[in-house]
């Protein structure tokens, strides 16, 4: 997958909020990539700024802060392009499904409307093409007799039904890029494993690439490829999936995947960072995790430690990282 | 062992309001049934995991044993006495024995209320210290849930939602309850904080020996935390037993779908899952016979029309199929 061009190219991307005259850095100096059909997984905890980062992307969030850096896509950026230009490429290039699928749908509009207007906005069909392709696109998500469904209000569907509702209004343009926010996080595990399946199922057929925010790491080693841990705005570390999780650098990682009950003796104490994710208006002058970290030096507190690079795609943001003995191999 | 609390053929249905239609064209009115015929024992100083999907019944079946339901048929036993019962109702030392601590941190707790002033209502409503101890036993309590003192002018919203759960869990420790249910207590939590309110409750338990039912559906934690779990599908439960027994090897092909639909943390395991397919059908329109067998691959004619009671099944506990034994002996 290196040789091959990459779809997004995310470099440098900060955004800013500002509350009561004081600056809130949500989102600081991130770059990643995706490439055609790949699946980037962004974890970690509330507040670490997993959603803004989409947000910022999609150029949903500049309404409300101050968006810097680069998102390039198909040769431009879409931080420096015009709120009009960028219309033609928000949920018709770049598409993105939200965290709740019981308030992201309109409760007064049948989903067959809702469906028609996301392709009357960004498709040359006709009305009787627009029906046919809504059809098909309920089919496509795993909705039983669509097109008597069309009909239905949200509230008639099942919570998963429902996001399967989202996703086949936010593939009906034929995205190349999807957004999805915790897409399953409401939903249960046997239909987080149904949704999961079918987006993963569609990236391929459509060679789509897919950025998946979520804060569950099983689900980060069950459907992504690369995957990038996030920790007070900042990337801490990213890389292949395989390898992250099974040989985590970063403290921080580390002590997230430890924190998750598995292969442990039962009913023993949990491990669990100490100390609480740092508030926006107080970040530490250096490593923005060096009051939590076990294995914090000096220089964590003085400095920013940088993003360096360890072997070909593997990116680590820490001045001592965790060797492969200490990490806890899943 | 002795059983602390036994709960025999719970059943509990809500009637849906009939619709002027409904009444107009002679239609019976309809019920969603949200407990089946739910049987366990509660034993002193385990802690019984609950897990199944939404809608299943999880938490009825809680709210049902702290009397926030009363249930339309079936018992629940609290040392012998039939806690519906009108004589024992009236006595409130139930209330105070059983506690329940709830999902949702934001709007569990009153916001104009300080933590003190939370704790010392919990005190004074069971009458549990004369007015004068109340402030040393807040002190105590916000101790034992380890918050800091200061904690007690503080009012909810100026906390974070792993300490407001743990006002929740001193609010319930308060009134010295042997029994806790707690329904999905760390679901809105971060991992890392789950992990701490979790380790809480253990210890807690091993210094007051308390009973725990624990009501989630993280099913990693429900593993880590529980003695015994019950699996439960549409208002029934389709086995019970000892939580690592359960977890290494689920008997009923539900628990085994659902098992094998909590993502692993090991990325060599993608795609080797079974999927369950479908979805948890309407507990207004419940199938026939065993309710499973829809989305059931098992399913045979009798699954359809017979209703399979729990039953023990080798040494792992109780299982509620027909076809126990066949698809066992086959994986």
């Amino acid at each position: 997958m290196q040789d091959q061009e990459k779809l997004l190219e995310v470099t440098g991307l900060s955004t800013t909020f500002h509350k009561n005259g004081q600056d809130l850095p949500a989102l600081r100096d991130v770059s990643f990539s995706v490439g055609r059909g790949e699946v980037l997984g962004l974890v970690g905890e509330s507040g670490s700024g997993k959603s803004v980062t989409l947000r910022s992307i999609m150029g949903l969030a500049r309404r409300y802060g101050q968006v810097s850096g680069q998102v390039r896509w198909k040769g431009s950026d879409l931080v420096a392009m015009p709120d009009r230009v960028l219309r033609h490429i928000q949920g018709r290039e770049i598409a993105m499904i939200f965290q709740e699928p019981m308030t992201s749908l309109n409760p007064l509009l049948t989903v067959g409307l809702q469906l028609e207007e996301t392709l009357r906005t960004h498709t040359d069909l006709s009305r009787a093409a627009r029906r046919d392709r809504a059809v098909e696109m309920l089919d496509l998500v795993g909705i039983p007799s669509a097109a008597q469904r069309l009909k239905d209000y949200p509230h008639q569907f099942s919570g998963g039904m429902r996001q399967r509702v989202m996703i086949a209004i936010a593939l009906a343009a034929n995205p190349k890029l999807l957004l999805a926010d915790e897409p399953t996080t409401a939903l249960d595990v046997t239909i987080q494993a149904q949704i999961l399946d079918l987006i993963l199922r569609l990236a391929q057929d459509m060679d789509m690439g897919v950025v998946l925010v979520t804060h569950d790491l099983g689900v980060v080693a069950q459907t992504c490829d690369a995957v990038a841990v996030m920790y007070a705005g900042r990337i801490v570390e990213q890389g292949p999936v395989r390898d992250v999780l099974r040989a985590p650098q970063h403290p921080y990682t580390v002590g997230l995947m430890r924190s998750v009950p598995e292969n442990l003796p039962p009913r023993t104490q949990l491990y669990s960072v100490p100390g609480v994710p740092p508030a926006l208006d107080a970040l530490p002058p250096g490593c923005a995790f060096a009051p939590r970290c076990t294995a914090c030096v000096e220089a964590c507190k003085l400095d920013r430690p940088p993003m360096t690079v360890i072997t070909d795609q593997r990116q680590v943001a820490c001045f001592n990282p965790m060797t492969k003995s200490q990490g806890n191999a899943a | 062992m002795t059983a602390l609390m036994q709960i025999r053929d719970l059943h509990l249905r809500f009637p849906i309001s009939r619709s002027i239609g409904d009444v107009v064209a002679r239609r019976p009115g309809r019920e969603v049934k949200a407990l089946n015929g739910v049987s366990l024992d509660l034993i002193r100083g385990e802690t019984l995991g609950v897990v199944g999907e939404s809608g299943c019944g999880k938490s009825t079946l809680a709210r049902c044993i702290v009397r926030l339901h009363t249930p339309s048929d079936g018992s629940i036993r609290f040392e012998g006495q039939d806690v519906f019962d009108g004589g024992y109702k009236a006595d409130r030392s139930y209330n105070r024995r059983v506690q329940m601590m709830f999902q949702d941190p934001y709007s569990s707790l009153n916001p104009r209320m300080t933590t003190g002033q939370i704790l010392a209502e919990a005190l004074s409503v069971h009458n549990m210290r004369p007015e004068a101890q109340i402030p040393g036993r807040i002190a105590e309590l916000l101790d034992l849930v380890r918050l800091p003192q200061d904690a007690q002018a503080k009012l909810p919203h100026e906390f974070s939602g792993g300490q407001r759960q743990r006002i929740a869990i001193a609010r319930a420790l308060a009134v010295e309850p042997e029994v806790l249910i707690a329904d999905e207590l760390v679901s809105a939590l971060d991992v890392s904080v789950q992990a701490q309110v979790v380790n809480l409750l253990l210890d807690l338990q091993r210094e007051l020996d308390l009973t725990i039912l624990f009501v989630a559906h993280d099913l990693r934690l429900v593993r880590h935390v529980s003695n015994r779990v019950a699996v439960i599908y549409l208002g029934r439960i389709v086995e019970i037993g000892d939580s690592e027994t359960l977890f290494s090897a689920p008997s009923h092909p539900y628990s085994q779908a659902l098992l094998s639909a909590a993502p692993s943390l090991n990325p060599d395991d993608k795609g080797a899952v079974k999927r369950l397919e479908g979805e948890l059908p309407s507990p207004l329109n419940m199938p026939s016979g065993c309710p499973f067998h829809v989305r059931c691959q098992h399913a045979t004619d009798l699954c359809k029309t017979d209703t399979p009671a729990l039953q023990s099944f080798e040494g792992r506990g109780e299982v509620a199929c027909h076809h126990v034994e066949e698809i066992n002996t086959h994986a």
